[in-house]
């Protein structure tokens, strides 16, 4: 259910909740989702006055409890629904 | 170099000029955790709590500076993220500062390491066209990691003054003091200010231009020991072991070593033999038992306040703190935010309902750091319901330990399973939003041993003026009660449901009664009844039950009212009340249905 927009979106991201740990990027989007795990616009704020914002590069570093990953320098922990809202562009062949 | 010339300097930079009687205003501006605390600290020579959490530095403070000739106040505001759009309590603070004159000057204090975040604030700084100054902290860390800022060339882009510093160090302010003059309004471009998303664009394409990263390189044994803790497989086993150290330290050296030491010796044969012996030259029985009696201020008030309570409390913030600094708490939220999320909260909730194992009314206070109304109601709620203080939990630990585990865990099963079950019904039943789970993991450090004790010590002070003279005034009261017959009376009229419902011997309803003048009160009024042999294993186990449960204590019922009213207050001790009753009812009917021995 995550998003309609995600389909027409041009800039073609993955959400930030489908990578596998280990997982390198860069931010393509944050944008609200609306359905059954909603993110509001408040936590959308809230991770772009976090630092994640589009441009940063993102790191997943743990799926289990919680999806926790590295923006920056900045180590985060978020819940499934809100890294659903994160849109990454896989960098290819992570070393 | 004075403050009057930055004022004049800034005030016509800004707006018309405008003369001031009165000492200029300079407001420090950050993220939380950035160290704000610490350049507050040694710009005014004034010391602040210094935490590793994020958004713990909640109120206001001020204090005086001395730059060049001129007297400056300094206003220490809250941490915040963000200044627009939906902002949180602190947040509102900070903009209200920035708004007012309450701040002729800016400093904004920014982790050199997240340069990026840092100019997201400068963004929204900059729309309350103050004249201000960017201080880069912790450029020794982000050195550490191969970072490198151009503080010049971001000087000239945001048309402001830069100053790079390493504020526990004390380099660096100097130079931030030097720039006080300089201090100008931000020129940015119009992006800066259009859009989050535009702002956020903004930061990134400056960020590049003026920061320099080269290999990464962590410190490996933090990078090490974050990782670990963190991780299921080994954070479990990690948070059982600071578990095992909470409970040595606190429950065994504080409750017991240092307890048995304050009690029994400098009380014991010191204080309360001395103070009755000099009171038995006092002519009058009733100022002497005022003093000395049963419910004499100085032999329950003081040796209960200090002997008892005080080790136990000190112990507690000193571990606490330690935990607090290293960063290890906000890792906790990772394993609890499922759970707590059931009961209409997240993960955040981990450090009131912690910190709460220490003392539930200062928990009730911070329960201000999360995001909605609804949250701060359901957890204000838990606090009292279910969380232990420091000396129930010792009481419930030296009675029950010494029963048997079986007894230890029947008490916390039921406690943990109210609490679930009102949290569960509360998040369904109260009106509101939920906040989603967003939080930044500071990095594993070893806390420096100079602001745990100052922290501690700050705690411990807040704890004895809050907590002592409570103490006296319920010993005053019970003194007053006893002497009316209030006690007596007070006992009956509680006596069925105590001897009857819950299966109580009749002295539990006066140490109930005492409960609520005192919450930690009443649990150590049924420790020295445990300890005469007057409790069998299933009534400790429902008396301590009833107890956890019950009506906290006045100052956590003044802590509430203080903080949601009135209204508010009295409806939390009139749905806590019943659910704790009728629980221990509940406990005591199915214990002996079952002929449970312990
Ligand atoms: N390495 C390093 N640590 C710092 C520096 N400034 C502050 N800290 C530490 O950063 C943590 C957060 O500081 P604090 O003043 O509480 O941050 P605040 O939340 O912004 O008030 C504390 O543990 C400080 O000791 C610095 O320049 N270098």
């Amino acid at each position: 259910m995550s998003s309609v927009h995600l389909a027409f979106s041009s800039s073609a991201g993955v959400a930030l909740s489908s990578l596998a740990e280990g997982a390198q990027g860069v931010i393509v989007e944050v944008r609200q989702v609306r359905g059954a795990h909603p993110v509001s616009e408040a936590s959308v704020e809230r991770l772009l006055s976090l630092g994640v914002t589009p441009g940063a590069s993102v790191t997943l570093l743990q799926r289990f409890p919680g999806i926790v990953f590295l923006c920056d320098q900045t180590e985060l922990a978020v819940e499934r629904g809100v890294a659903d809202a994160v849109l990454v562009r896989l960098r290819e062949n992570p070393s | 170099m004075s403050c009057h010339i930055a004022h004049e300097h800034a005030a016509a930079a800004s707006r018309p000029l405008t003369l001031r009687s009165r000492p200029m205003r300079i407001a420090l501006v950050g993220q939380p955790n950035v160290g704000k605390s610490v350049v507050f600290g040694r710009l005014t020579g004034r010391y602040v709590t210094v935490s590793n959490y994020p958004g713990t530095t909640v109120a206001i403070t001020q204090g005086r500076a001395l730059v060049g000739a001129e007297v400056c106040d300094v206003i220490d505001t809250p941490g915040v993220n963000a200044l627009e759009g939906t902002v949180s309590e602190d947040e509102r603070i900070t903009r209200d500062v920035l708004e007012t004159d309450r701040a002729d000057l800016v400093v904004q204090i920014a982790d050199a390491r997240n340069l990026r975040r840092a100019l997201m604030l400068t963004g929204q700084i900059a729309t309350f066209r103050k004249p201000t100054i960017l201080a880069l902290n912790m450029v020794d860390e982000a050195f550490a990691r191969g970072i490198v800022v151009d503080a010049r060339a971001l000087e000239a882009e945001l048309g402001i003054p830069v100053v790079e510093m390493v504020a526990v160090e004390g380099r660096g302010l100097a130079e931030l003091r030097d720039a006080l003059v300089r201090a100008a309004v931000p020129q940015l471009p119009p992006a800066a200010h259009a859009s989050a998303a535009a702002r956020a664009e903004w930061a990134h394409a400056l960020t590049t231009r003026v920061r320099h990263v080269s290999t990464l390189s962590l410190a490996r044994v933090q990078e090490a020991l974050a990782w670990a803790t963190r991780r299921p497989l080994t954070g479990l086993p990690i948070l059982a072991v600071v578990l095992y150290a909470l409970y040595l330290f606190v429950g065994v050296f504080g409750a017991q070593t240092l307890v048995k030491l304050l009690e029994d010796g400098v009380f014991g044969r010191g204080v309360n033999p001395a103070s009755t012996w000099l009171f038995s030259f006092v002519p009058f029985p009733l100022v002497r038992d005022f003093f000395v009696g049963e419910y004499g201020l100085i032999t329950m008030g003081v040796t209960y306040s200090i002997a008892i309570v005080l080790p136990v409390v000190a112990t507690f913030f000193l571990m606490f703190g330690f935990l607090e600094d290293s960063g290890y708490i906000p890792r906790l939220a990772i394993f609890c935010d499922r759970i707590f999320r059931t009961m209409g909260l997240n993960g955040k909730a981990v450090l009131p309902m912690v910190l709460g194992l220490g003392c539930d009314t200062m928990a009730t206070m911070t329960t201000r750091i999360l995001g909605t109304p609804k949250e701060r109601l359901i957890a204000i709620l838990l606090l009292a319901l279910g969380i232990p203080c420091s000396a129930q939990l010792a009481t419930i630990l030296g009675i029950l330990g010494g029963i048997s585990f079986a007894a230890l865990a029947t008490l916390f099963g039921v406690v943990i399973g109210q609490m679930i079950l009102v949290g569960w019904l509360a998040a369904r039943v109260l009106k509101g939003e939920r906040s989603e789970f967003i939080l930044e993991l500071p990095p594993i450090r070893w806390p420096r041993v100079g602001n745990l004790l100052t922290k501690t010590r700050l705690r411990v002070w807040w704890y004895l003026g809050e907590a002592v003279p409570l103490f006296l005034i319920g010993t005053v009261l019970l003194f007053v009660l006893d002497r009316v017959g209030a006690l007596v009376w007070l006992s009956a009229a509680g006596r069925p449901i105590v001897t009857g419902l819950l299966g109580l011997p009749p002295a539990t309803a006066q140490i109930l009664v005492m409960g609520f003048l005192r919450r930690d009160y009443g649990a150590a009024g049924l420790f020295q009844l445990a300890h005469s042999g007057q409790l069998t294993g299933v009534q400790a186990v429902v008396a301590l039950t009833v107890m956890t449960l019950f009506v906290p204590c006045v100052a956590n019922f003044l802590m509430m009212v203080r903080e949601r009213g009135l209204r508010t207050g009295l409806a939390i001790i009139g749905v806590i009340t019943p659910i704790a009753i009728f629980t221990g009812a509940g406990l005591n009917y199915v214990l002996r249905a079952l002929g449970v021995q312990f």
